[in-house]
C-alpha cells in the first residue's frame, strides 16, 4: 500500500490508522470561542463510511483469528445501522455473511443500505412500554439466534466485546495525539455502544491525564441512530464512567439542526449525531473558554434525510414539481 | 422479611433447569414478540401465540373452553401438569396465560421469575430452535372461574361506588392521557386519560434491575404504604388491553395475597371508547 499516493491492494488497507488517519477539519464560522479551536474528526473519510469502521475490522478480525467463522457459519449482530453496514460489507469482501438484527425506527436508507452491501436483515418493534433488566429487543433477539442457532451464527457483541474500545485504543486516540502535536485539551464524542468514547479516551488519558472527556447524550425519547440516552446505557458493558469527565444531556431536535449548520456553513456534511456532538463542543467552549477540541463526527448526512424531514420543517418543500 | 403469599406459583431459572425434562414438567413460552420462540426457546417448551391461540378470533374475547382444552391437549399437556409459562417483556403474556390457566382451572401453574430475558442472558442456560414432540392428550378444564375477570358493568360500578381498588398499571403518559397507546401500538382507544379514580402503579414498579419481581415487604411497601391500594378492599387492575394488567393481577393476588382481584382484559382500548363513560386526565 501507498497511502502518499492512495493506492491501495484492497479496500482494506484504507482503514484509518496512526498512519492513514482520519482527516481533522477546523470549524471556522460557527466557533464562537477564539481561544478554543475546535476541530471535527471525519469518521465518514473511511472505506464503508463511518467511525464503526474501526471496532468492526477488529471484532471481525478477531472472529477469523479464533477459527469462529466457518463455511455455513456467519455473524449475527444487533445494530442501529453503521456497524452492520462496516461488519456486512467487509464480511462479504472476505467470504462471510452478517444477520443484521435492527430496530424498525433506524432510518430508511440504513435498512437498504446493509441490504445493498449484502446484510440479512431482521427488523423488529423496538417500541416498547420501558422495561427494567429487558435490554434492548435488537440485543436480545441477536443473543437468541447466537445461542439458539450456534452452528449457524456468532455474535461478536459490540456492545460487550471489549474488542471494540481496543480498536480506539489502537487507531482513533494515537490518530488523535499525533494530529494534535499533543495539544488537545477536551475531547467531544457520543454515546452509543461506548466503544469510541472508551477507548479513546483511555489512550489520550494515557499520554496526558489532564485531558477532559466530554460525552454528550440525546434526551430521552430521541431518535438519533446509534446513540443513547443515559437510561438506555445499561446495555453497554463498555462504558467506564472513570474516562469520561462530563455527560452532557443536549436536547436531541438540536442534533438535526447543528448538523444542517454544519453542512450549510462549514462545507462538512455532518449527521445528526456529529451535530449533537457540535452542540455539546460549543457548551464546553462558552464554559471553559480556552482547550483544544477535537470533536469525533461519527459519519455524514447521506443516511438521515428522511429523519432531516422530519426535523427540519419545510424542508422537503419544493421537492416536487408545482 | 416476609414471604409472598403464595411463593409457590413463582419459580426461579434454576429450578426450570433443573426440572427440564421431568415427568409431570411442562413449559409454555408466551411473547409479546410472536417470532421470538421461532428464534429460540427453552429445549422442551411449546410456544402459544397469544393473538392466533389466547384470544377468540372472531369476537373480542378470550378463548372458550372448548379453545383452551383442544390448545392444552394438542400441547401434551395434562390437567394434573405443573406447567411453568415465561415469555419476553417481562412475563407479560405469559402472566396473561397464567392468568387464562386459572380461569380454566389448571391446578399448578407457575411463572419462571424474570422471564425470557434472564434466562437468556445466563451462560448455564440453553436455547434452541427444535420444537419438542408432543403426545397429545384430553384435557379437560374446570368450570371457569369468571371470578378472576372483571368486565366493563363491574368496572362502571366500581367507579362510581368508590369502594374497589382500581389500579391502572399502564406509563405515565397513558395515564396522563398525554399518550392513548404507547408507540408502534395498533391496538388503541377513541379517548385518552385514566378511570377516575384509578391509582397510577406502573406494572414495571414490580420488577427489580434484572426483571424479578421485588420482594413481598417492597411489593407492599409500594402498592399498600405509597400507592394506597387498601388490601382490605376488592381490587381490579386494568391496563390497555389486558396483558400488563394480568402481571400486576398476578403481584396483587398471588405475591401479596390479596383477597379478590381482579383482571379487567377489556382495559383502556373498551373503556376509552365507551360513549359517556368517565374519565380522568
Amino acid at each position: 500500500m501507498n497511502h502518499q499516493a492512495r493506492v491501495y491492494e484492497n479496500v482494506f488497507e484504507m482503514l484509518p490508522s496512526e498512519v492513514n488517519p482520519t482527516p481533522l477539519v477546523r470549524i471556522n464560522k460557527l466557533n464562537p470561542g477564539a481561544e478554543f479551536p475546535l476541530y471535527a474528526k471525519l469518521e465518514w473519510v473511511s472505506p464503508f463510511g463511518s467511525v464503526k469502521d474501526r471496532a468492526a475490522w477488529e471484532l471481525l478480525r478477531d472472529l477469523e483469528d479464533r477459527g469462529e467463522l466457518v463455511p455455513g457459519r456467519g455473524m449475527v449482530e444487533p445494530t442501529s445501522g453503521n456497524t452492520g453496514i462496516s461488519l456486512a460489507a467487509m464480511a462479504r469482501a472476505r467470504g462471510h455473511r452478517l444477520l443484521a438484527i435492527v430496530p424498525n425506527k433506524i432510518p430508511l436508507e440504513k435498512k437498504l443500505l446493509l441490504k445493498i452491501v449484502g446484510a440479512d436483515l431482521e427488523v423488529i418493534s423496538d417500541e416498547l412500554c420501558p422495561a427494567p433488566g429487558l435490554g434492548d429487543g435488537s440485543i436480545n433477539l441477536a443473543k437468541t439466534h447466537a445461542k439458539a442457532s450456534a452452528q449457524k451464527y456468532v455474535l461478536p457483541n459490540q456492545y460487550e466485546n471489549p474488542k471494540n474500545a481496543e480498536a480506539h485504543f489502537k487507531t482513533t486516540g494515537p490518530e488523535i495525539w499525533k494530529q494534535t502535536e499533543g495539544k488537545i485539551t477536551h475531547l467531544f464524542a457520543s454515546l452509543g455502544t461506548c466503544g469510541t468514547v472508551s477507548g479513546t479516551s483511555k489512550f489520550l488519558r494515557s499520554k496526558n491525564p489532564n485531558i477532559k472527556v466530554i460525552a454528550v447524550q440525546p434526551t430521552e425519547g430521541h431518535d438519533v441512530p446509534g446513540l443513547r440516552n443515559v437510561s438506555q446505557l445499561g446495555v453497554s458493558k463498555l462504558f467506564d464512567p472513570s474516562l469520561v469527565d462530563d455527560i452532557l444531556e443536549i436536547d436531541f431536535h438540536l442534533a438535526y439542526t447543528r448538523a444542517l449548520e454544519l453542512c450549510q456553513n462549514e462545507g462538512l456534511l455532518a449527521g445528526p449525531s456529529s451535530g449533537l456532538i457540535f452542540e455539546g463542543a460549543l457548551e464546553i467552549v462558552r464554559r471553559d473558554k480556552k482547550g483544544h477540541g477535537v470533536m469525533i463526527f461519527p459519519d455524514n448526512i447521506f443516511k438521515y434525510t428522511t429523519n432531516m424531514t422530519k426535523h427540519i420543517p419545510g424542508l422537503s418543500d419544493g421537492t416536487q414539481p408545482k | 422479611m416476609t414471604k409472598y403469599s403464595n411463593p409457590e406459583v413463582l419459580v426461579e431459572t434454576d429450578w426450570v433447569k433443573q426440572h427440564l425434562g421431568q415427568p409431570g414438567i411442562r413449559l409454555v413460552e408466551i411473547d409479546v414478540d410472536t417470532k421470538a420462540y421461532e428464534a429460540g426457546h427453552i429445549p422442551s417448551a411449546v410456544g402459544f401465540n397469544w393473538q392466533t391461540q389466547l384470544q377468540d378470533q372472531l369476537r373480542r374475547d378470550i378463548i372458550s373452553q372448548e379453545a383452551f382444552e383442544k390448545l392444552l391437549g394438542d400441547a401434551g399437556i395434562s390437567p394434573t401438569d405443573t406447567v411453568i409459562l415465561y415469555g419476553d417483556n417481562n412475563n407479560w403474556f405469559s402472566a396473561y396465560g397464567f392468568w387464562l390457566f386459572k380461569i380454566y382451572g389448571h391446578k399448578d401453574v407457575r411463572l419462571m421469575n424474570g422471564g425470557r430475558v434472564k434466562w437468556l442472558n445466563e451462560n448455564d442456560k440453553q436455547l434452541t430452535t427444535e420444537v419438542p414432540k408432543i403426545v397429545p392428550t384430553h384435557y379437560k378444564a374446570a368450570t371457569p372461574n369468571l371470578e378472576l375477570r372483571a368486565m366493563l358493568p363491574e368496572v362502571l360500578q366500581a367507579q362510581a361506588g368508590k369502594n374497589c381498588n382500581l389500579v391502572d398499571v399502564r406509563s405515565n403518559d397513558e395515564f396522563t392521557g398525554k399518550v392513548i397507546a404507547p408507540p408502534g401500538m395498533t391496538e388503541t382507544a377513541q379517548r385518552g386519560g385514566h378511570i377516575p379514580g384509578a391509582k397510577s402503579v406502573p406494572w414495571n414498579t414490580a420488577v427489580g434491575a434484572d426483571g424479578t419481581f421485588k420482594t413481598a415487604d417492597e411489593l407492599r411497601a409500594i402498592y399498600v404504604d405509597q400507592k394506597g391500594v387498601d388490601p382490605k378492599k376488592d381490587s381490579i387492575a386494568y391496563c390497555r388491553i389486558g396483558e400488563r394488567a394480568s402481571h400486576t393481577w398476578f403481584v396483587l393476588k398471588y405475591l401479596l395475597g390479596l383477597p379478590n382481584v381482579k383482571s379487567y382484559d377489556g382495559s383502556w382500548t373498551e373503556y376509552g371508547s365507551i360513549v359517556g363513560a368517565p374519565i380522568e386526565k
